[in-house]
């Protein structure tokens, strides 16, 4: 039956299915270590030789590169026009392109944060852990991206949170991160139970789950309308919760800021954009039952616009101001999906696709720059405290290629060209001009102003860097190993890229913003 | 399953519902914090059991429970895992008192 | 560039600053040479973040840091004029293409054209520092000084002059627009002027009085005199280099940018003191250096097209012009002080100010072949030529025109008051003790400084505010998703009560 199997479903199924055996693997060879140390000591013998690293970073990043090749064939076929689906039991798989967006997201934050991470942690014990739930979660936001119907959404949805749990409280030996796992879990429980009830209205109402069947079921009138417009402002709020969207987003901050860099990078670049996508899904099966998703939609792009911004102002740690700086960001999604969803603007889905896809890139690129800098600056030295904005003074003279990653990420960010943040915002706002809605123009310019709000606290950051008097921790800081500069270096090259030629992205946006324009059109007349 | 029944579960997962929101908001004991979300994922596991009664779907209902169960038992076991550790490293279950993240 | 080779040598990150000035002459050549409406607002942006990054390219310094912030977040306040106004343009045409928005205007609704002039008045006023934008560009004077020539004085503001002159002929039937440009203009000008001439600190005086020759080049756009407005730019840019690396040559040897503290360098800096004088000749506007020709051709358009009142402001901010001009050579140069070693500019920094001297003394004869250049690239622009033919007759044209026009001089009549005016101050102490309300508010930007304070205060303080709501508590985190639900529940009753 394996052998039936489309090569696409390796994609997910690799990563977690190898996830336990890396796991098992590192362990052993941890053991293995431990014992001839031990060995060594008590024979009373200086070391001899340092054993290598253990190989679990490698068998990992094998894994992820691996699960690229499917990604590719998949990527080909529905090129050609292909429709990729996969049915076992009651559990629907579908490749279209939305997931091709996200997986590509996925896939390449994850292969560079798995190169990142080897160094970063490769001086701890408990490295394999890491891997390992690296690994499983990778492959369960994969599988969210595919899934076709709405348990199977959950189902992916939560596996991919219970692995994010234990990555954010990885340090569980440091009271800080302990607190942020723990917001992390509860609230985020919360949120998935919402969801759980919310498909269980709509599963009592139609009796199906596929994505596909509800919507002509529910555009055909099918249930109780209260209890379905009532589950889908708990998909909002549930899926709102993993997203970020204010007021749910009180875990973020801490959960982003107190996790390791490597998972910031994924938690900020991919994890909340998976809730933004599950919640798309979910809630298009109620498009035809009301017009308030996209305004609902709007309404919290804009809070979440200005709240992120406003948090964001006045940090002095450098990851919880990018923490919070993913708040407005989320809100510029929001912004084109809402324009998608209320108006039907092809363009606005592409943007918020597109936006979805720079943001991964500037986003993770900037957790990973200052995760580099808090390496060489704190980790390194033994030191568990936060990276603070006046640490970085100096950095550009000491670590210049760090430095320069971490200021195109925080200038894309602020969305000035020639960087990719510049081209994705503006296709958004072109998107809101072009609805003709003075509303959605209001919308615009409110978010340009945001957008420059967000220098405020963007800019100050790279011209720390670039002072010439270093702060004391630049001047004793460690080296920052090759290998966590390579995944900087690339992506840098990405947000350039992205924001010369924008239309690089359109293989993987048009399909995405079509796919989002499709499910939201209503088929029935209400 | 009969409109009553299913009136009669909804009932009970809106009280279920409730308690469980209202130990989070007033409990502050971790462990407690537990036993309230979990009061809370009993809810929705009884709205999926009465969804596929209502539905006519019954042993999909079930399936759906079963595999809620099966998930929030992973949740409960790494929150309590994450209780013990709170407590090693802090030396209290009190949320305020763990509580320094902020601003 | 070539002045930065003595001005920055010795100093670190010379990399960067190269990189970011060639980085910004590509821009602003895209800028102008750009038929894209989307590539104009690309290089727009840039030129405002090369802009930022080299007025604050001396980081150590807070002063510098908070005028590179201030620079990059007011050219962008108006930025969202010039990127909505584009947007719009956009939806209605379907295309960035500037030659086809130009032809298509007429057809679109009016109301959305006012919208974009002002969005693209707005956006040229932050670029070009004029009212109500004009205090970033002091505050941006915290840069190395040949970037404060280039940027501050030479390109970049002007692109804002660039981008109204045009767009001009599509807006120009709006109604009421025309009169805000020449309004802008005018005000700028005028209280650009006053400010310069109560200011001590060198670079600040040539700052303030490059936002009121700005004003000069808007008020001519607004006048209709497009022609006027391009001239005098190009001869601003010119004598303004000129003064600003002049002063460059000056701070660099003296080691201060305070003008009370300097005086007497004539003797020691005989170059320096002679090129600064041609620069102050021409933004003096005293003949026959270049300054005055295009004043004068825009005092002209203005007396016979423009508001009269406006005229008169002009009038008066020409006067004040060469007072404050010859305040400030008279404190750098000529002004008693103590002896001390200075040394006179490095040979780099004289090669690139010879050339500029000898611009300053030469550049109005292109008048003509300029005029005809215009004509021909931008012949929507020019329904009426002012002299028939181009070349060196056209400049002879043009310049025996402005010599017979009547306000001319009076012009020049107002410029010598102005200097006789500073001449023999001292019988005028008595009310130059009375106006001191007016100095002091000169001096603090005529409260245009404690709004943006008082913004940026405000903005700071409700960041500051919000983050208490951050209480790290988890029954409160719990309790705003439950707030969430509710809200969410409302608002979706409410919508699909409204039948939505």
């Amino acid at each position: 039956m394996i052998s039936q199997w489309p090569s696409w479903i390796w994609m997910i199924a690799l990563p977690i299915v190898t996830s336990p055996f890396i796991y098992l693997l590192g362990r052993l060879f941890q053991r293995a270590r431990d014992a001839s140390e031990l060995k060594q000591r008590l024979q009373g013998r200086a070391q001899r030789k340092p054993w290598r690293a253990n190989p679990v970073r490698w068998v990992s990043l094998a894994v992820m590169l691996a699960s690229c090749v499917p990604f590719v064939a998949a990527w080909r076929e529905l090129a050609d026009g292909a429709s990729l689906q996969f049915t076992v039991g009651i559990v629907a798989l579908k490749f279209d392109g939305i997931s091709l967006l996200l997986s590509a997201a996925v896939l390449v934050l994850g292969v560079l944060v798995s190169i990142f991470s080897g160094p970063y942690i490769g001086h701890e014990s408990g490295q394999e852990k890491y891997h390992a739930l690296l690994n499983a979660m990778i492959g369960a936001m994969l599988g969210l991206g595919c899934a076709a119907d709405l348990f199977n959404l959950w189902v992916w949805f939560e596996t991919a949170a219970i692995a994010s749990y234990m990555l954010v409280a990885y340090h569980s030996d440091r009271a800080a991160s302990l607190e942020a796992g723990m917001k992390y879990l509860v609230q985020n429980s919360v949120g998935s139970m919402l969801v759980l009830i919310g498909i269980g209205l709509v599963f009592s109402q139609t009796g199906t789950l596929n994505l596909a069947q509800l919507r002509t079921a529910i555009a055909a009138g099918t249930g109780s309308r209260p209890l379905l417009l009532a589950s889908g402002a708990l998909f909002c709020v549930g899926f709102g919760v993993k997203i970020a969207m204010v007021p749910m987003h009180t875990w973020l901050p801490d959960a982003h800021s107190q996790a390791p860099s490597g998972i910031s990078a994924m938690l900020s670049g991919v994890v909340i954009e998976t809730g933004l996508v599950a919640l798309l899904r979910a809630l298009s099966v109620l498009a035809d039952l009301s017009s308030a998703w996209g305004a609902i939609l709007l309404a919290f792009g804009a809070v979440n616009m200005i709240v992120g911004n406003l948090l964001a102002l006045r940090q002095t740690q450098v990851k919880r101001l990018l923490a919070f700086s993913s708040l407005t960001h989320v809100g510029y999604m929001l912004l084109g999906l809402g324009f998608a969803v209320s108006f039907g603007q092809l363009e606005g889905a592409q943007g918020g696709v597109f936006h979805l896809l720079t943001h991964a890139a500037m986003k993770g690129l900037a957790f990973l720059a200052a995760g580099s800098l808090l390496f060489a600056l704190r980790v390194a030295r033994g030191d568990s405290g936060p990276l603070e904005a006046a640490d970085l003074a100096g950095a550009a003279r000491r670590y210049p290629v760090t430095a320069l990653a971490l200021t195109v990420a925080l200038l894309g960010l602020g969305g000035l060209p020639p960087l990719g943040g510049f081209m994705s915002k503006w296709q958004i706002f072109a998107s809101g001009v072009r609805t003709g809605s003075p509303v959605a123009i209001a919308l615009v310019v409110f978010a340009v102003l945001n957008s420059l709000l967000s220098l405020a606290y963007y800019a100050p950051l790279v011209s720390m860097m670039y002072r010439k008097a270093p702060s004391d921790v630049v001047t004793s800081g460690a080296a920052i190993p090759t290998g966590m500069t390579v995944p900087l270096v690339l992506l840098v090259l990405v947000v350039v890229a992205l924001g010369v030629w924008p239309a690089l992205a359109n293989g993987l946006t048009v399909p995405a913003g079509q796919v989002v324009l499709s499910i939201f059109s209503r088929q029935g007349g209400m | 399953m009969s409109n009553d029944a299913w009136t009669i579960a909804m009932a009970a997962v809106l009280g279920l519902v409730a308690i469980g929101i209202y130990g989070m908001l007033i409990v502050r004991n971790l462990i407690k914090v537990v036993v309230a979300l979990q009061i809370f994922a009993k809810g929705t596991i009884l709205v999926m059991v009465a969804a596929g009664g209502i539905s006519g779907k019954p042993a999909v209902g079930q399936s759906l429970a079963i595999t809620v169960i099966v998930a929030d038992t992973v949740v409960t076991v790494m929150a309590l895992a994450l209780a013990i550790q709170v407590r090693r490293w802090c030396g209290t279950l009190d949320t305020r008192v763990i509580s320094r993240l902020r601003r | 560039m070539v002045f930065s080779v003595d001005y920055l040598r010795g100093e670190e990150g010379q990399g960067r600053y190269y990189a970011l000035v060639l980085f910004f002459i590509g821009a602003m050549v895209g800028l102008v040479l750009s038929a894209n409406l989307l590539m104009v607002v690309i290089f727009w942006e840039i030129t405002a973040l090369c802009s930022w990054a080299l007025i604050s390219f001396n980081n150590d310094d807070p002063k510098a840091v908070a005028g590179g912030i201030k620079a990059l977040i007011v050219t962008g306040l108006g930025g969202v004029g010039l990127l909505a106004g584009s947007l719009a343009i956009y939806a209605q045409v379907g295309s960035f293409d500037i030659p086809t928005f130009m032809a298509r205007a007429n057809g679109f609704p009016p109301r959305l054209l006012a919208w974009i002039g002002f969005g693209f008045l707005a956006a040229a006023a932050a670029k070009s520092a004029q009212f109500p934008f004009q205090t970033w560009l002091p505050d941006a004077m915290e840069a190395p000084t040949p970037i404060s020539a280039l940027i501050h004085a030479a390109t970049m503001v002007n692109a804002g002059v660039y981008l109204l002159a045009r767009f001009s002929p599509v807006f120009s039937g709006v109604p009421g627009w025309s009169l805000s440009v020449l309004a802008v203009g005018a005000v700028s000008a005028f209280i650009a002027a006053t400010m310069a001439a109560v200011a001590n600190d060198l670079k600040r005086v040539l700052a303030w009085s490059t936002v009121s020759q700005l004003g000069f080049m808007v008020y001519a756009i607004g006048a209709g005199a497009v022609f006027q407005s391009q001239f005098h730019l190009l001869s601003h840019s010119v004598f303004k280099a000129l003064l600003f690396l002049a002063a460059g040559a000056v701070i660099h040897s003296v080691g201060t940018r305070d003008m009370r503290s300097m005086g007497g360098l004539s003797r020691k800096m005989p170059l320096t003191c002679a090129v600064f004088i041609i620069g102050s000749l021409a933004l003096a506007g005293i003949p026959p250096v270049n300054g005055f020709w295009s004043k004068e051709m825009i005092l002209g358009a203005g007396l016979t097209r423009g508001p009269f009142w406006a005229y008169i402001i002009m009038l008066v901010t020409v006067g004040l012009t060469a007072l404050y001009t010859l305040r400030c050579v008279w404190m750098v140069f000529f002004a008693p002080a103590e002896d001390r070693h200075v040394h006179e500019a490095g040979p780099a920094m004289k090669v690139a100010l010879i050339p500029l001297a000898i611009g300053s003394l030469v550049t109005w004869l292109l008048a003509g072949p300029f005029q005809a250049l215009l004509e021909r690239t931008l012949p929507l622009h020019f329904p009426a030529a002012v002299a028939d033919s181009g070349g060196l007759k056209g400049t002879w044209a043009i310049a025996s025109e402005v010599l017979t026009a009547p306000s001319t001089w009076i012009a020049l009549g107002v410029v010598a008051l102005g200097a006789f005016l500073w001449t023999v101050r001292s019988p005028f102490k008595g009310i130059g003790a009375r106006l001191r309300p007016v100095r002091r508010a000169a001096e603090a930007g005529y409260g245009f400084e404690a709004i943006n304070r008082g913004i940026m205060r405000g903005v700071q303080g409700m960041g500051e505010g919000l983050r208490s709501t951050q209480s790290g508590l988890l029954n409160w985190n719990v309790a705003a998703i439950v707030m969430a639900v509710i809200a969410v529940l409302c608002a979706v009753w409410l919508v699909a009560g409204q039948g939505g």
